[in-house]
């Protein structure tokens, strides 16, 4: 032990606020990395985005992108797409769980290991999957009986899109829906049956009360990645279908129109870190009370 | 068990099959079809062959597998190192700075990857780093965007993490450095693995910064993928797409049993 | 004389805007053992967290066999620490555990291997050096927790709460092997965190009754036991039965005269001067009150529990004063429901009411 002499009271603050200062600069190489490569950039397209081509610095930029149709639709486009995938996510994913969960069959382990291999995919994979179910040569019409241009034409519309994000992020919803219901205890469901509550009403009173927080989490984080979905559109490659992402994406390398790029990339973040802010504030105040357990944890129990 | 009649089950489980086989099944059975697929005019293949696969496996295509397996290997390596730093060193911050560093470390999640590689494009095309037309801009807007997972991961371990171990191998004599290496990040390493597993896929499938940003000497496979989609060559797309996947699932297997190695000592 | 080997002078520690412990006065002497005793959230747990360097205290000084160690980290403190979930390392071998204090301090191998094996069977683990943590039971688990701390030869050995995660007989167990682990090594300070009365009873010299963050009082265990001077200590430390009583006589030193329900007492003022006239609380412990058919305060039988050992039963005094008392046999004794005599004996502690402190 090292000798301090004693009663020397004065030293408390000098070293805490040292010992604090220590405990920031530990944080600068990370901080370095995230402000250097993400937020930088992030602030030059900001300021790109009021800087015309000739150099001038103005709202034209703003003006001219978003009075022009060609945003307005891919931004009624982006924020209809996201919300129909995500309810169709939310639908299909609740199904799935309420199955895997409360009425198993064998197998249905193999079945959610499959979703969370879903998980791990790239989302182009889905688009080019769909190429040969639903394509104009796929598999769907040349089992309908068409050769070429058959009976089913949704692939390269937007509703084709929608089916691929719903296929694609359903696990994202599946899963922690899923978890949640692992919550729920057996005894609890076996009671509400025993008072003579038919299989809907426990589930809807018992079961899915504990999944609202999952499911509010996950809705909000499939909206949000539905939204900034680029894979799936890219791959699928319809002409009418272009989202905020993909309109980035053409101003940005094909048309090299940097400055409107930049101002429809600001509007899409914009949207997203809402979505982003809602989906965490969702997680925080419906999450705490039932799974926050292990973040309280690290607060110092004063016992 | 909830559902009693057998009719119930019965028809909750006919439904369930409809709808996980049509959705999400098929997809991906399709793509396994399509990268053996000789010919395809009917339901199912005509004929089946190896010449996809053997195609995806070499000249331009392997190269195209080796970038992204390097460019995965790379940007997982460094989102686990910077995100595995960030979440210890954020624990002993003040508070409030703390949560602003917890935020903006998860905030590219929020950010859509084209937005990423435009942003990357924008500030280093021109001095004082002009990154851009370099396999390091590739690296950087995968970094980027894995870095908030590896970030989280990790997060989520130390949340749960019991703090006593620490502190009682504090009382023991072990100075921070060797708290750190001897038992906290031994401890982590499950979380480890999982953050770098998932940095991995995430890094392997990347399509929208990286078709912004490649230079024509690192191009990463799902961008190849989608050339050759593009080009008509949906049977080779189909092929690689399969070796991206095989490519992953060594790389996670891989990892699996480091973590299992790990968990043993 | 030398310097205590714990010293608080003035501890105070927030955690936000919540105050866990208020300015905390508290020695612990050579080789003492010193039980906190309280119930949750009594700020014993942060005390002794203070003492260990994992958590800095707002205010106040911590001294160790009279060096300021107030702004050294937790391991410079040369401590011993067992936590309540024991805190093993679960990726290394028991021996490795244990092992992990010397090796730390660099000690050289053959030290380190000769000091495992005479702690691991001091504790009775000598067997199961090989073993991982998880292969052990919860009191094997306890035992490597203790040779761990006992492994550096700490001057002090901090327990928090150590037998809370064991069951019944365990706990039983552990107390004995505690206690005679305290034999062997009479030089080492002990302080034990604990809600147990009955633990701290039988392991502590001295006990620091706590509440609310706050020390309520701190004496050598058997005058705390017998002479509470607070209310809290009487009722938490023994069951004690608090009951209102008028002060008829105090003459200043020596035992003053109460009145209850009619009956007088003389009773031991050990919260203080009382004055005649005054209301207090005398503490009466259930095993002192007697119960018989008739004769003392006239009072009616409401329950009686068998505890096995002995019977507890719920009184009523006449003026619907509770009384709660304890009786080897309940022969000869009327239906519940039925009038009883009652006697409380002279020389129960009068104490201070009020939350005390």
């Amino acid at each position: 032990m090292t000798a301090v002499a004693a009663s020397v009271p004065a030293v408390t603050r000098p070293t805490r606020v040292r010992r604090r200062w220590a405990s920031v600069l530990w944080l600068l190489p990370p901080l370095v990395v995230v402000l250097g490569f993400f937020c930088y950039p992030l602030a030059l397209v900001l300021r790109q985005s009021f800087v015309t081509r000739s150099g001038e610095v103005s709202l034209a930029v703003w003006q001219q992108v978003v009075t022009s149709p060609e945003f307005t639709a891919a931004l009624g486009r982006t924020v209809l797409l996201s919300l129909g995938a995500t309810a169709g996510c939310v639908l299909l994913g609740t199904f799935l769980a309420l199955v895997l969960a409360f009425a198993p069959f064998p197998g249905a382990r193999v079945v959610s290991r499959i979703v969370d291999a879903v998980l791990a995919f790239p989302s182009f994979l889905i688009a080019l999957a769909f190429t040969f179910l639903y394509g104009s040569a796929g598999v769907l019409n040349a089992a309908l009986g068409g050769q070429g241009g058959g009976p089913v034409d949704f692939l390269y519309g937007p509703w084709g899109v929608l089916l691929a994000e719903v296929t694609f992020y359903t696990p994202f919803v599946m899963r922690p829906v899923l978890a949640a219901f692992a919550q729920v205890p057996s005894a609890q469901l076996d009671v509400a049956a025993s008072l003579g509550a038919r299989p809907a009403l426990v589930l809807w009173r018992v079961a899915l009360p504990e999944a609202w927080p999952a499911l509010a989490s996950g809705a909000c984080l499939t909206l949000l990645l539905t939204m900034n979905e680029f894979g799936i559109v890219l791959f699928v490659g319809a002409k009418d279908v272009i989202t905020l992402p993909m309109l980035v994406h053409t101003k940005g390398i094909v048309t090299f129109d940097y400055p409107a790029a930049c101002v429809v990339a600001v509007v899409n973040v914009l949207l997203s870190v809402a979505l982003y802010a809602a989906h965490r504030w969702v997680f925080r105040v419906l999450g705490a009370g039932r799974s926050g357990e292990g973040r309280r944890g690290a607060v110092p129990n004063p016992a | 068990m909830l559902f009693r009649t057998r009719r119930s089950r019965f028809l909750l489980w006919l439904a369930f099959g409809v709808l996980f086989g049509v959705v999400i099944a098929a997809p991906l059975a399709m793509v396994g079809l399509a990268a053996v697929a000789g010919t395809w005019n009917g339901v199912l293949p005509a004929e089946y062959t190896a010449r996809h696969l053997a195609d995806a496996a070499s000249g331009d295509a392997l190269a195209s597998a080796l970038v992204s397996v390097q460019t995965g290997l790379v940007a997982s390596l460094a989102a686990v190192l910077v995100g595995t730093w960030a979440a210890l060193a954020v624990r002993s911050a003040p508070r409030p700075v703390r949560r602003v560093v917890d935020t903006l470390l998860h905030l590219p999640v929020a950010v859509p990857s084209v937005v990423v590689g435009l942003s990357l494009l924008v500030a280093f095309s021109q001095p004082p780093l002009a990154l851009n037309g370099t396999r390091w801009i590739v690296l950087v807007a995968h970094l980027v965007i894995v870095l908030p997972f590896g970030y989280g991961v990790v997060s989520g371990a130390l949340d749960r993490a019991d703090p006593a171990l620490a502190e009682v191998a504090a009382s023991l004599g072990a100075p921070p450095a060797l708290v750190l290496w001897r038992v906290r990040l031994p401890l982590l390493a499950p979380a480890l693995s999982a953050s770098a597993s998932l940095s991995l896929a995430l890094s392997m499938g990347e399509v929208g910064a990286t078709v912004m940003l490649y230079p024509p000497d690192w191009r990463t496979l799902p961008v190849s993928v989608f050339a050759q989609a593009d080009r008509g060559e949906v049977f080779l797309a189909a092929a690689s797409t399969v070796v991206l996947l095989g490519l992953t699932l060594v790389g996670l297997l891989t990892l699996g049993l480091a973590k299992g190695r790990a968990a043993e000592r | 004389m030398s310097a205590p080997a714990v010293e608080l002078r003035g501890v105070s520690v927030h955690f936000g805007r919540t105050v866990a412990l208020r300015e905390l006065d508290l020695t612990v002497g050579r080789g003492e053992a010193l039980a906190l005793l309280g119930p949750s959230g009594s700020g014993k747990s942060t005390a002794l967290k203070a003492v260990a360097g994992f958590v800095r205290p707002h205010t106040g000084r911590v001294l160790l066999s009279g060096e300021d160690v107030t702004d050294l980290p937790p391991h410079r403190r040369g401590l011993g620490v067992v936590v309540q979930n024991y805190a093993l390392f679960p990726h290394m071998r028991v021996a490795d555990n244990v092992a992990f204090g010397l090796r730390a301090r660099r000690m050289p191998r053959r030290q380190v291997e000769e000091r495992v094996s005479e702690v691991l069977s001091m504790v009775g683990m000598a067997d199961y050096r090989r073993r991982f943590p998880r292969e052990l039971s919860g009191g094997q688990q306890q035992r490597v927790a203790i040779a761990r701390a006992l492994a550096i030869r700490p001057p002090v050995l901090l327990l928090d709460e150590p037998l809370s995660a064991l069951d019944a007989a365990l706990r039983e167990e552990m107390l004995a092997e505690l206690l005679r682990l305290r034999g062997e090594l009479p030089d080492t300070a002990l302080v034990y965190v604990t809600h147990d009365q009955g633990e701290a009873l039988a392991l502590a010299d001295r006990i620091a009754v706590m509440r609310d963050a706050r020390l309520v009082e701190v004496g050598p265990t058997d005058q705390l036991y017998h002479r509470p001077r607070t209310e809290f200590t009487a009722s938490f430390l023994g069951a004690a039965n608090l009951l209102p009583v008028e002060v008829v006589a105090a003459p200043g030193d020596g035992p003053a005269t109460v009145r209850l329900a009619g009956a007088e007492f003389r009773a031991e003022p050990t919260g203080g001067p009382v004055a005649a006239g005054a209301r207090a609380a005398l503490g009466v412990r259930p095993h002192r009150v007697e119960v018989r058919t008739d004769g003392g305060m006239p009072a009616r039988l409401l329950a009686v529990q068998w505890r096995g050992t002995g019977f507890r039963l719920d009184l009523e005094l006449d003026g619907g004063t509770p009384l709660r008392a304890e009786v080897s046999s309940v022969d000869g004794l009327p239906p519940v429901g039925a009038r009883v005599g009652v006697s409380i004996p002279d020389g129960c502690p009068l104490v201070t009411t009020g939350a005390g402190g």
